[in-house]
């Protein structure tokens, strides 16, 4: 069967302008759009760039925008997408272009360090591990499950136009060490995010959730952190007795 | 100013701009804001209206002469259907945020904007009733 791919292209090596470029080849309906991008690549024109490692949804790398929603190409099917037409495919919306669909996530790993992602607890560690309930664990599933991948912060429209944005992949991040019962830094993250960058910059347009290639509740989390906020001003408050 | 060249990222980023798809929370927040756009206007009108009506008889009969056209009884029609929406999704977004509407906002949205219809169409009843009794035949 065949079917036409619309690609952006742009090398600024190059000194090109940016365009889309149009390739025909044969594909079948259970090839991920991954194997269409490698066959056009290693068939038909060696220039065309983009990331991939794992190629099994695991690493993150090859989010981009296919048919208007941001997708991990390793992860959809050629029939999963519309039947007829051509099949376009964009680099990461609202991140800056390094060539075709690459693009430079400095940003946003930079927005996901800023809620210090990392695990803080400075009790002396037990002989053999923290132990956690499976209650206590079930409460950051859904966000240990991220990837990184970057499909939410670049589908989301706030992000696009407010890039001190923190985003919805750093929020989640956030969400992840503040709700994990071992960790100690939940006061000092909740402080970060107490501001106009974190989530009260959400206006719940649900993109993330839509794109989410883990299918995480990311507008859920986001809307847990405002709450945990509130919360924390009023420990904070009734502890100093005003 | 910003730079030349953040200037060409920036334009670089629009280019790639293939639209993004729409759904349910997306098309709930845009219509969202063009109703809260319309509610500031209708703010204007409102306050014109006050205020005119606060300079006496000949103040009153002027808005009565305007707003009782057909023209601003369809506008009526509109403001209602424009609170309603704007009103109802609020409460939506009151639900998402206190964490339970988050895991059911596409219900939510249709339930919602299902009842802003019924309550629209048993308000225009009354508005269409006055346009007949005003300009019968
Ligand atoms: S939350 Fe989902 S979309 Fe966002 S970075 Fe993680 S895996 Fe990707
Ligand atoms: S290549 Fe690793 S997620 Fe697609």
């Amino acid at each position: 069967m065949e079917r036409c791919f619309k690609i952006f292209r742009f090398d600024p090596e190059n000194g090109s302008v940016p365009l889309y470029r149009e390739y025909r080849i044969d594909v079948q309906p259970d090839w991920r759009i991954l194997d269409c991008i490698h066959e056009i690549k290693w068939k038909l024109d060696g220039t065309l760039s983009f990331r991939r490692s794992c190629a099994h949804g695991v690493c993150g790398s090859d989010a981009m925008m296919i048919n208007g929603k941001n997708r991990l190409a390793c992860r959809t099917l050629v029939r999963d997408l519309k039947k007829r037409g051509v099949i376009r495919i964009d680099p990461l919306k609202g991140f800056p272009v390094i060539k075709d669909l690459i693009v430079d996530s400095d940003a946003f790993f930079e927005r996901n360090e800023a809620v210090k992602p990392w695990f803080v607890n400075n009790d002396r560690p037990p002989e053999k591990e923290r132990l956690q309930s499976p209650e206590e664990r079930d409460r950051i599933d859904e966000p240990t499950k991220c990837i990184l991948c970057g499909s939410c912060t670049s589908a989301c429209p706030t992000y696009w136009y407010d890039k001190a944005y923190l985003g919805p992949a750093a929020l989640l991040k956030a969400h992840r060490f503040i709700f994990d019962s071992r960790d100690q830094a939940g006061e000092e993250r909740l402080e970060i995010l107490n501001d106009l960058t974190g989530p009260y910059k959400c206006h719940t347009i649900f993109n993330c959730v839509e794109t989410c290639p883990k299918e995480i509740n990311v507008t859920g989390a986001i809307a847990e952190l405002k709450m945990e906020i509130l919360r924390s001003r009023l420990r904070k408050k009734s502890k100093s007795g005003r | 100013m910003i730079s030349a060249g953040r200037f060409f990222e920036e334009r670089l980023q629009q280019m790639s701009a293939q639209r993004y798809q729409w759904h349910v929370g997306s098309f709930a927040w845009v219509l969202h804001r063009i109703t809260g756009l319309l509610l500031s206007l209708y703010l204007v009108i409102h306050i014109w209206v006050v205020r005119t009506i606060g300079q006496g008889p000949e103040g009153f009969d002027r808005v009565m002469a305007t707003v009782q056209t057909p023209l601003f009884l369809f506008f009526e029609v509109g403001l209602l259907g424009t609170v309603l929406y704007h009103a109802l999704n609020g409460v939506r977004l009151l639900l998402i945020d206190t964490g339970w509407g988050v895991r059911h906002q596409k219900g939510l949205f249709f339930v919602l904007a299902g009842l802003a219809v019924v309550v629209l169409l048993i308000g225009v009843v009354p508005i269409l009733n006055l346009l007949g009794r005003q300009f019968p035949g």
